[in-house]
């Protein structure tokens, strides 16, 4: 009997023995059989899945820590055919929240291309308009019979950063925009558009909660701080506004920038869109020069040139300031008669009496004195011609044209040192000007004052262009800008304030003629002249209230610079001068 | 007594099939008992595991829907803050733009100019791999090599 039971013991053993021999030969054959290596591949491809980071584009704030561009979250909004229960609901849904077409809506959600089964009905929502959709499924879910889909089921909601910009139209000319691309387009945005995006980063992630570590750290785009300081530049664009309305010029720019360092402290154009509704671009810009005119439209500046013939004349020590000429009111040269302003002689003139009747003829002279070689060398340091540089996309130069070229002719060396026949952006004017400003030395106009990348601020540093003139010419001339102001009285002076600058009345070439009706408005001017913290460039196109710029840009001028002694904190000259005393 | 009897019947206890049996019976249990435990351990430590990396899936959102909250709160204190906004409020409480001839200027000692604006201060804490703890990555060999070198390290 005890045999029979270890008998049929074994028996069982080698049967389930078996069995489990079955079962380990059917694993191991499984797994190196060919369907085995199939999916054996589908899980490699399943083990890492390849993600996409995209970094938020960086921020640009201006030089107070005032934000100007940032990113806010808008919703993607879309429909996972795979799970809808009811078309017309979703359809009805959103049509009333986003204002859509309900009809489109049900044709794209119940004929939607082949092979998809998630397809995007809406894009750039506004939070809000996501929030109540998304209150809306839930509260349908909500009411949703035990066991049921609520009615919106299906809608799908992905967040994701846009670009945004707090001030709207606000030195729209200066920030640029982004479109919904992702792509930077004119100013900051266009310049430094590499630097704000980031990089994207595609990485194969692991599935395998093991592998957690390799997750990816994905760095956002630099910070940028602007020089620019937003309520100087509101402030210039309201006074530009209503300059263009005061005098009737058909556009115009103002620019503030300090001339030690070059950091632009404002920058303001007529023409300006709001930044968060880029698609009107074409609306307001026929051209793109007039996004931003102060940088890319060239312009014959006219008499405010004088400042820099007058600069090239004493550094080369061809006159002093107590020089005297006699003006006839003509003179002969290249075989054109050349005449001042008034067409009326000045009689016996020293050079500040030559700047402060802005005397073409004494010009002339002095260009005619100092030779085309001599003329066109110092044209040349003050950076005539060639980019200045600045941080701003769309840069235009202006032309110099130059003995040699072949449309140069004898007589361009007299209207060219009054500024005529010579083309210059504003801002190029400000950078030669500011050699005078700034003691000899030309600074690079720039408008990033840091970056900020992984919690660590980069200030840019200044930059120099060269020393055109001397520092004694440059504050000789300044002087002698200073002085010339206040025996004209001009309505660019500013009470308290001592400040040298120049008007700058210029015809306009039309066709290779100049116009006969209209002409260009120009001041630059800076201040305290014995130590200068802004230097102010004015340019109205075309006024029609009246005819010179000692009339109009010098009176906006004067405005600006009232209101930037506030905004700056620069106090009156009395007081600096007690302050230095003490 | 008889010696040899007893040498014969310890060998006999010794060599008893069922004796034998148990051993091998025993022996396998072990085996089985030891695989069972080095098993319960490995999906301990891979639930565990996957517990953290979904938890970590978890906070990197919140830290995504945290950015994107913070950066919607920034944006809309920049927009009730633009200089437009503040114009406009300033101009409804009364105030008017201020002419330079109506400022005083005060001598204050001790007062240092505001320094410009420094960004650099708000760090941003990123997840990376130096912040996870090395249990949630480190093999029992890891482990297990980490004691044994701490231990000698200690001696």
């Amino acid at each position: 009997m005890r045999q029979q039971y270890a008998r049929r013991t074994q028996v069982l053993t080698s049967v389930l023995g078996l069995v489990a021999l079955a079962i380990i030969v059917q694993m191991a054959r499984i797994q190196n059989s060919a369907e085995a290596a199939v999916f054996s591949q589908q899980a490699q491809n399943y083990a890492y899945e390849l993600k996409t980071f995209y970094p938020d584009r960086g921020e640009i704030y201006d030089r107070n820590g005032r934000l100007l561009a940032g990113n806010k979250t808008v919703y993607e909004i879309g429909v996972d055919l795979n799970t809808v229960k009811d078309p017309h609901a979703i359809a009805f849904a959103v049509s009333a929240e986003l204002d859509m077409d309900y009809d489109q809506l049900m044709d794209a959600i119940q004929n939607p291309p082949d092979g998809l089964s998630y397809i995007v009905i809406a894009d750039y929502i506004e939070a809000q308009q996501a929030v109540n959709l998304q209150e809306l499924k839930k509260a349908l879910q909500d009411i949703a019979a035990e066991g049921t889909m609520g009615g919106l089921t299906g809608l799908q909601f992905k967040p994701h950063p846009h670009r945004s910009y707090p001030e709207d139209s606000l030195a729209s000319n200066i920030i640029g925009f982004v479109t919904r691309e992702g792509r930077g387009y004119f100013g900051i945005e266009g310049k430094y558009d590499t630097l704000l995006a980031g990089n994207t980063v595609q990485v194969l992630v692991p599935t395998d909660p093991n592998k957690a570590f390799e997750i990816p750290r994905v760095s956002d785009g630099t910070t940028l701080i602007l020089t620019i300081n937003r309520d100087l530049q509101s402030a210039a664009e309201q006074i530009l506004d209503k300059s263009l309305s005061t005098y009737g010029a058909q556009g115009g720019t103002i620019v503030v920038m300090d001339p030690s360092n070059g950091e632009l402290l404002a920058m303001a154009s007529s023409r300006r869109m709001d930044l968060n509704q880029f698609w009107n671009y074409n609306v307001i810009y026929d051209k793109s020069n007039q996004f931003n005119p102060a940088i890319s439209t060239p312009y014959e500046p006219g008499s405010v040139t004088k400042v820099l013939t007058m600069a090239a004349a004493l550094d080369s020590s061809i006159v002093t300031p107590n020089t005297t000429y006699l003006d006839t009111g003509s003179v002969l040269i290249g075989g054109v008669t050349i005449q001042n302003w008034n067409r009326e002689p000045w009689g016996v003139q020293s050079m500040v009496g030559c700047l402060q009747h802005s005397l073409n003829v004494c010009m002339v002279n002095l260009a005619s004195q100092m030779g085309a070689s001599t003329f066109y060398d110092y044209m040349d340091a003050f950076g005539f011609g060639h980019l200045t540089g600045v941080d701003l996309d769309g840069e235009v130069s202006g032309r110099l044209k130059v003995p040699g070229d072949a449309d140069w002719y004898p007589v361009d060396l007299g209207t060219n040192s009054f500024g005529q026949g010579v083309t210059a952006t504003p801002l190029q004017v400000m950078m030669s000007v500011s050699s005078i400003a700034n003691h000899g030395q030309m600074v690079v106009p720039h408008a990033l004052y840091a970056m900020v990348r992984e919690g660590h601020q980069y200030n840019v540093p200044a930059q120099f262009a060269g020393s055109p003139v001397s520092e004694a010419t440059a504050d000789t001339l300044s002087e002698m800008l200073a002085i010339s102001l206040e025996a004209e009285a001009s309505l660019a002076l500013v009470p308290g304030y001592r400040i040298a600058g120049k008007t700058g009345t210029a015809q306009i070439p039309v066709d290779g003629y100049y116009d006969s009706s209209y002409t260009n408005h120009s001041f630059i001017g800076w201040g305290p002249v014995d130590d200068p913290k802004f230097m102010i460039y004015v340019w109205l196109e075309r006024p029609t209230e009246s005819n010179w710029s000692s009339e109009t840009a010098a009176e906006v001028f004067s405005e600006m610079a009232k209101k930037t002694v506030i905004l700056l904190d620069i106090p009156p000259d009395y007081i600096r001068q007690q302050l230095a005393s003490q | 007594m008889n010696i040899p009897n007893v040498n014969h019947y310890i060998h006999a206890y010794k060599v008893a099939p069922w004796r034998i049996q148990r051993q091998w019976i025993g022996s396998a249990l072990l085996a089985v008992v030891a695989l069972a435990m080095v098993a319960t351990l490995y999906l301990i430590v891979t639930s565990r595991a996957a517990i953290a990396g979904r938890e970590i899936q978890d906070l990197t959102y919140s830290i995504t829907v945290s950015q994107q909250v913070s950066g919607d709160l920034q944006m809309q204190l920049a927009s009730l803050t633009s200089a437009s906004a503040m114009q406009r409020r300033a101009i409804e409480l009364g105030f008017r733009p201020m002419q330079p001839e109506e400022v005083e200027y005060l001598v204050v000692p001790g007062y240092a100019e505001p320094e410009a604006f420094v960004l650099s201060q708000t760090q941003n804490l990123q997840l990376s791999a130096l912040t996870i703890a090395p249990e949630y990555n480190q093999s029992l060999l890891d482990w297990m090599d980490e004691k044994i070198s701490s231990t000698r390290g200690m001696q």
